[in-house]
């Protein structure tokens, strides 16, 4: 870890990152505009996909995905500037340690979705309830997300193990 | 007032204890996630994406919301009290409260307007009216308003 900090410290984005006081702040406001965004796209798709709130068609949700890229891409960005912003904190805590691999596993499942349930959702009845394999999926996706955002929220207060 | 407050068994218990406020703080950024995530995507929805999404569909979301809305509410409530007389002096904390008061009130009118006439827009396939969407416009302000001031509030 020791080698990740020296690699990040003094480079032109950590210099960035440390050399306006505003940018750490905006960054915070646009890591949470992110995460509106991320976590209330996938709450509809998933809950849907859950089998619950039928009333939404379930096909069309599809059409929120993109929003989940959105908010993802928002926070990939302004989350890899904060690291690069304050790499030793970073890799040294556990609760941002957890909160990548949850990150990760998030990722699997998401192309778990892809392969499994994506290709056959089109087919589906828009009002019915969901298969089982469907509703494994958006529960572990919830919980995962759910998950990253306490982790994230609680880095400050969770030290380095 | 504040003062007493600040020093209140409940206060010391948020601002002092191991575990008080981290946990405010974590049901805070979950009730976050659920009310503007909820009703920002109800906002996009009344400006005309996601068609195929019924608005009736849509309105069934908001208890939802309105549950995410009360878990900060009362999250925030607590919050307040453990730096009550800091929080009531800063200008982003009091810009604050009056865009989510203000969302709040969007939110009343949207639902109230969508109980009567959201089965009419996706019937007819026009989709919202604009004084709706005026309304839905000025909401996802808001909010993202509120988001941009609450992380200020660390700051200045």
């Amino acid at each position: 870890m020791e080698g990740f900090v020296t690699a990040i410290e003094g480079t032109a984005i950590n210099e960035w990152v440390l050399g306006s006081a505003w940018v750490w702040p905006i960054m915070e406001i646009l890591h949470f505009i992110g995460l509106s965004l991320l976590l209330g796209s996938l709450l509809i798709i998933d809950l849907r996909m859950a089998g619950l709130f039928r009333r939404i068609n379930i096909v069309a949700t599809h059409k929120l995905l993109p929003w989940v890229f959105v908010g993802f891409g928002i926070n990939l960005v302004t989350g890899t500037l904060f690291v690069f912003g304050d790499p030793a904190r970073y890799s040294a805590n556990i609760g941002f340690r957890w909160k990548m691999v949850l990150v990760l596993i998030a990722g699997l499942n998401a192309l778990w979705f892809w392969w499994k349930i994506n290709p056959v959702m089109k087919s589906w009845e828009p009002h019915a309830d969901t298969p089982a394999l469907a509703k494994t999926i958006a529960w572990i996706s919830l919980g995962t997300w759910f998950s990253v955002l306490l982790l994230g929220r609680l880095i400050p207060y969770i030290g380095t193990g | 007032m504040f003062e007493s407050l600040e020093n209140s068994a409940v206060a010391l218990w948020v601002g002092e204890s191991l575990y008080g406020y981290p946990f405010m703080l974590s049901l805070h950024a979950v009730g976050l996630a659920i009310v503007v995530g909820i009703f920002v995507m109800r906002d996009l929805r009344l400006l005309g994406l996601f068609a195929g999404i019924s608005y009736e569909s849509i309105d069934s979301l908001k208890k939802l919301a309105w549950i995410g809305f009360s878990i900060n509410a009362i999250s925030g409530c607590f919050l307040f009290t453990s730096q009550a007389t800091t929080f009531i002096q800063s200008t982003p904390f009091l810009l604050k409260i009056s865009m989510i008061f203000l969302a709040a009130i969007c939110a009343a009118i949207i639902q109230n307007r969508m109980r009567d006439d959201a089965a009419a827009w996706d019937s007819s396939g026009t989709g919202a009216v604009g004084s709706v969407k005026a309304v839905a416009a000025v909401s996802l302000a808001l909010w993202v308003g509120a988001i941009i001031s609450g992380r200020l509030v660390a700051y200045l």
